[in-house]
């Protein structure tokens, strides 16, 4: 991973995501911050800068339309997986919070994640 | 519930009350519903496996899920659909059947040796060995009897949802026979969210879609009839409604989902 930006809001997929969150979602990003926090600390655990992560999850080839890649989805699922766990002394809920951060980072940039029920 | 309000509330829900079991009775009514429906040659073509959620084990239930059907694990009931590509087998006999209780009658043409020596010979059979050829047919009357069941739900208060399914873990997990065609999982369950579901959906004008006497030519609606059908309720305000997304959200933070 290169320095991950200053701004994260910079990156293109970060730039979808809050598109998705404010047209799809009738969410508005900037009240709160703790979005943009949970995945800068999800990017520095796993050494990936945003645009890195959502191109772990895809397949490009040479002529060929973009696939999602199903290794690279089950991998970064997992990583989503470990970050919530790994958040010692949170509740369910909070815990929750924090994976479902990220899963919402991955489905607006069009990679599908089911993680199902979190609590 | 009348039957134009029934039509009228349907949506297709995907957030059901996961902790609510579906009394065994009402899906009971909802295959009754499947089994009467229309089929050709009085063929059941339509065969189900109900499951209950909660008798699967936790590995059983994520091998079924898909990308995009995590709402699975919110529905109690799944009815898994599939068509019998050998229930053609008996038509002769069962055609011959219904020439006897006079729903096929010699004033249009049925009679014994009319099944014996033209339909079963010349169409039945040549359709029964041609997988390709029948499975449309056999699909669609599926899609009838699913219909029916899944009105029958709604008309219980229950929740539905058609939804794909990868056919080989459920194949496995369920013991499915190998001449069984998989289409739909029908999700069965009591709404989470509000039964109209952010309003009913968006679908294209009548004329775009029917036509009247030859291609080309729009059936066009009539707003009178229109009208009624909003006082009958079968046409319901459409979506999306104002409080659908804070609904969803909501919704999201209750199952611990992303938003």
């Amino acid at each position: 991973m290169s320095d991950l930006n200053a701004s994260l809001e910079s990156y293109p997929s970060v730039q979808t995501w809050y598109q998705g969150l404010r047209e799809q979602s009738g969410v508005n990003p900037a009240a709160d911050p703790s979005r943009l926090k949970l995945l800068e600390e999800f990017c520095r655990s796993v050494g990936l800068d945003p645009d890195e992560i959502i191109k772990a999850c895809l397949l490009e080839k040479e002529g060929r339309d973009t696939q999602i890649s199903i290794k690279g989805r089950r991998r970064v699922a997992q990583m989503v997986a470990d970050f919530q766990a790994a958040a010692e002394g949170l509740s369910p809920r909070q815990r929750a919070h924090r994976g479902n951060t990220i899963r919402s980072f991955l489905i607006h940039n069009g990679i599908l994640l089911q993680a199902g029920m979190q609590l | 519930m009348e039957f134009k309000e029934v039509v009228g509330r349907r949506r297709s829900i995907r957030y059901f009350q996961s902790w609510r079991p579906v009394e065994r009775e009402k899906i009971q009514i909802m295959l009754e519903a499947a089994r009467q429906a229309s089929c050709a040659v009085n063929a059941t073509f339509m065969k189900a496996i109900v499951v209950e959620r909660d008798k699967l084990d936790r590995n059983t239930l994520e091998a079924l899920k898909t990308p995009v059907s995590g709402q699975i694990e919110l529905a109690p009931i799944h009815i898994y659909t599939y068509a019998d590509t050998k229930a053609f087998h008996g038509a002769q006999g069962r055609l011959k059947k219904l020439v006897d209780v006079g729903a096929l009658n010699v004033s249009l043409g049925w009679s014994h040796k009319f099944v014996d020596e033209f339909v079963w010979p010349n169409i039945l059979k040549p359709l029964a060995e041609n997988l390709p050829q029948s499975i449309a047919l056999v699909a669609g009357d599926v899609g009838v009897a699913v219909c029916q069941a899944m009105l029958a739900g709604v008309d219980e208060g229950l929740g539905v949802c058609l939804t794909a399914f990868v056919p080989e873990p459920v194949k496995k997990a369920l013991n499915v026979p190998d001449h069984w065609v998989p289409l739909w999982c029908l999700l069965v369950g009591y709404p989470a969210e509000s039964w109209e579901a952010g309003g009913q959906r968006p679908r294209p004008p009548m004329e775009e879609i029917y036509f009247d006497g030859k291609y080309g030519t729009p059936f066009k609606a009539d707003p009178k009839v229109t009208e009624e059908l909003k006082t009958k309720k079968m046409l319901t305000p459409p979506a999306p409604l104002p409080w659908r997304k804070a609904e969803v959200k909501a919704l999201a933070q209750m199952f611990g989902l992303p938003e």
